[in-house]
């Protein structure tokens, strides 16, 4: 019944890669954190789960109110559909980057106590952000719907934004919980960065408001190929063209491995640190 | 002393290499923190002291070249003082670290109670709450459904399993904790003196299910500072300092060595303590106390005594000028001022006649009968009438008595009775 496990400090080769093998043996745990984050994130409010699709929908709202009104950015189609799009793929992004480092810096006590996979944490955070944005995509149909914009087979595109997205997410989520785990102040200053990063990328509004110089510059930003890359299919109604694909694919992979290479060099210090 | 570790751990290799029973081992591991030479605080600070090339780091070292082999079924003890390593040899055995240097292996499916009913979340429901410390340990939800009922039952739950945990006291929390760990069925168990939680029933039922994991052939590694419970539990034990293995082999022998040592640590703590207080001494010194020596039935000198045992007060006195038929009295003290006894010569009818130059006396206690605690010695000469000090030494020679676990048959208070139980059948 119980586990036979064999265990020899010396085996361990390469934490880079140990760390992948321990993260697919320990699957269940990570499903059994998202299902923890997912049913406590709501469960003193009265509407529960149902604010994962609230919350988008209100966010989107007020947005449109303010800006349809103020700047009136030209879109394609709705301001509130445009607007919808890149604020699910940012706050995916925000959220379970902020999530991944919370989770490590409060939760961490128990790495010190019994042995799980330390990526776990952010794991799960990729895992119930996931969740979130694919319970949210719900009220985005329904804005799509109202706003008139049309509904074209390159939504089922719609998993590959997301993967890059994820990984992406996931690169950035370590590399910052690894900072955290020494330095406090990391987790304040990373939501300084956020609300900068998200007036950077073009959420609220369209990137051909920027002038020929951003545009060039803006390129530089992982977030602008990301939320572009998701909001093409769901939004615009059309598949990426390679020169908006590639970029993505690229951001996403190398901050992904330069993110858990880190990670997993350091993790072995966690357990003294937090 | 090295040699002797170095004979015994040669004595364990050879039976480890014979024995296919092994299931922890360490060989030569140690381990370093490395920590900053000055806590820096903030991502800030460090970025202008990474730039100014300041950062520095020292390395701790928690445990250097341990070598421990520990065998199937048996429960280790591991002991030392605060700081010692245990808890950083607990966590190489538990993955939770990785030695520095050095090898660690472990066979089987261990379950750490290092600190019971971490990783619960106080939202969810204990029901929900066992799923996720399952899953922890590596179980699956199906596994855990069939281990359910049983984790429920042994925390005593009954209807609260579906409230959240925060509504529990932490009583049904440790209560839960346990259950879960214990119910995994692990082969190696992890216990760091995690039996002072729950009530005193919940305790008991607790080492009942430790006694039936012994019974059923699990490994058990144990740390506690209660020498009573190492002894009793324990085949064999480890004792660490400063991260290094001091003493190792039976349970016995090593707690003894252990005991040993922190008596002499107290002893030196008593005779310097002793050293720096002020001098209560006063009288004209004619007849002079030159040296007051507490020791043992071995004339060994020593200030702390267990209860039963023989202690030896040896005066040394140099009378300058004759002196007729003084008194050489002696008291004994608590530390809180309690006046336990205050034999003399006089008393025991001794005429010393005419003392002068050098000389010694000796009261002897045949059986101490005080019970643990702090004590201190009064020595003092006066003439026949009590009516001139030659010398006197106020509670100058502290001593201590210590308890001796279950060698003692009576304790609480101030002294032993020294008395006997019996047991009358009832008439039928």
């Amino acid at each position: 019944m119980a586990k036979v496990i064999f265990y020899d400090s010396a085996r361990i080769k390469s934490p880079v890669f140990e760390e992948i093998r321990e993260a697919i043996k320990y699957r269940n745990l990570i499903l059994q954190l998202v299902r923890r984050d997912v049913l406590t994130r709501y469960k003193r409010s009265v509407l529960g789960i149902a604010w994962t699709l609230l919350n988008p929908l209100g966010m989107a709202l007020v947005l449109t109110l303010a800006f349809s009104q103020i700047f009136r950015f030209d879109t394609v189609h709705g301001y509130a559909a445009f607007v919808l799009s890149g604020l699910l793929a940012w706050n995916f992004f925000s959220q379970t980057t902020t999530a991944a480092m919370v989770n490590l810096v409060w939760g961490g006590g128990l790495l010190n106590r019994i042995y799980i996979p330390r990526a776990s944490f952010a794991l799960a955070a990729i895992g119930t952000g996931m969740v979130n944005i694919l319970l949210a995509i719900i009220p985005l149909i329904l804005v799509n719907y109202i706003t008139k914009v049309p509904f074209t087979p390159a939504f089922f595109f719609l998993p590959v934004p997301l993967l890059l997205l994820a990984c992406f997410s996931l690169g950035v989520g370590l590399l910052i919980s690894t900072m955290a785990v020494y330095f406090p102040d990391v987790a304040e200053m990373y939501q300084i960065v956020l609300s900068a990063w998200f007036y950077l990328t073009p959420i609220i509004y369209p990137t051909e408001v920027l002038p020929e110089a951003l545009q060039f510059w803006i390129r530089l930003n992982p977030m602008y190929h990301l939320v572009n890359l998701f909001r093409l299919p769901v939004y615009y109604g059309r598949l990426p063209t390679w020169e908006e694909l590639l970029p993505a694919l690229f951001f996403s992979i190398i901050t992904l491995i330069i993110g858990w290479w880190f990670f997993t060099k350091k993790s072995d210090e966690f357990a003294y640190r937090i | 002393m090295s040699s002797l570790i170095e004979s015994k751990l040669a004595d364990m290799e050879t039976a480890a290499s014979t024995s296919e029973e092994e299931v922890i081992r360490l060989e030569n591991v140690s381990v370093q923190y490395r920590v900053p030479q000055e806590r820096i605080g903030t991502f800030k600070e460090y970025a202008i002291r990474w730039v100014q090339g300041k950062v520095k780091h020292r390395y701790f070292g928690a445990l250097q070249n341990v070598d421990l082999s520990v065998r199937k079924g048996e429960v280790f003890g591991l002991i030392g003082q605060n700081g010692a390593g245990k808890s950083t040899l607990l966590k190489l055995v538990a993955r939770v670290l990785r030695p520095t240097s050095g090898r660690v292996i472990v066979k089987g499916f261990v379950a750490p109670l290092l600190e019971i009913g971490a990783g619960f979340h106080p939202e969810l429901t204990g029901r929900e709450n066992i799923f996720l410390n399952g899953a922890m340990l590596g179980f699956t939800r199906d596994e855990m459904e069939e281990k359910f009922q049983n984790i429920v039952d042994f925390a005593e739950l009954g209807e609260f399993i579906d409230a959240p945990l925060r509504t529990y006291s932490s009583g049904m929390w440790a209560r839960l904790g346990f259950a879960v760990a214990t119910e995994t069925q692990p082969e190696i168990l992890i216990v760091d003196e995690i039996l002072s939680v729950g009530d005193e029933a919940f305790q008991h039922k607790s080492l009942e299910r430790i006694q039936a994991f012994k019974a059923d052939g699990a490994t058990i590694l144990l740390v506690s500072h209660g020498m009573g419970m190492i002894e009793q539990m324990c085949q064999r034990a480890a004792w660490l300092s400063h991260g290094r293995i001091i003493a190792y082999g039976s349970a016995h022998s090593v707690v003894d060595q252990y005991l040993g040592q922190v008596r002499e640590d107290e002893s030196k703590r008593l005779t310097q303590e002793s050293a720096e207080q002020p001098v209560h001494r006063w009288g004209d010194r004619r007849l002079e106390i030159r040296q007051v020596t507490i020791s043992n039935a071995k004339n060994q000198e020593q200030n702390t005594f267990y209860t039963g045992e023989i202690l030896v007060l040896k005066i040394e006195y140099f009378a300058h000028e004759p002196i007729v038929s003084p008194i050489i009295g002696v008291a004994i003290y608590r530390q809180d001022g309690v006046h336990i006894t205050g034999p003399n010569t006089s008393f025991a009818d001794i005429d010393f006649g005419v003392l002068e130059g050098p000389g010694t006396v000796i009261y002897t206690i045949p059986y101490l009968t005080l019970l643990e605690g702090l004590y201190s010695i009064s020595v003092a000469m006066v003439n026949e009438e009590d009516t001139i000090i030659y010398d006197y030494h106020d509670r100058i020679y502290p001593f201590r008595v210590n308890n001796h676990g279950k060698k003692d048959s009576e304790r609480y208070g101030l002294m032993t009775m020294r008395g006997e139980w019996s047991i009358i059948p009832p008439k039928s």
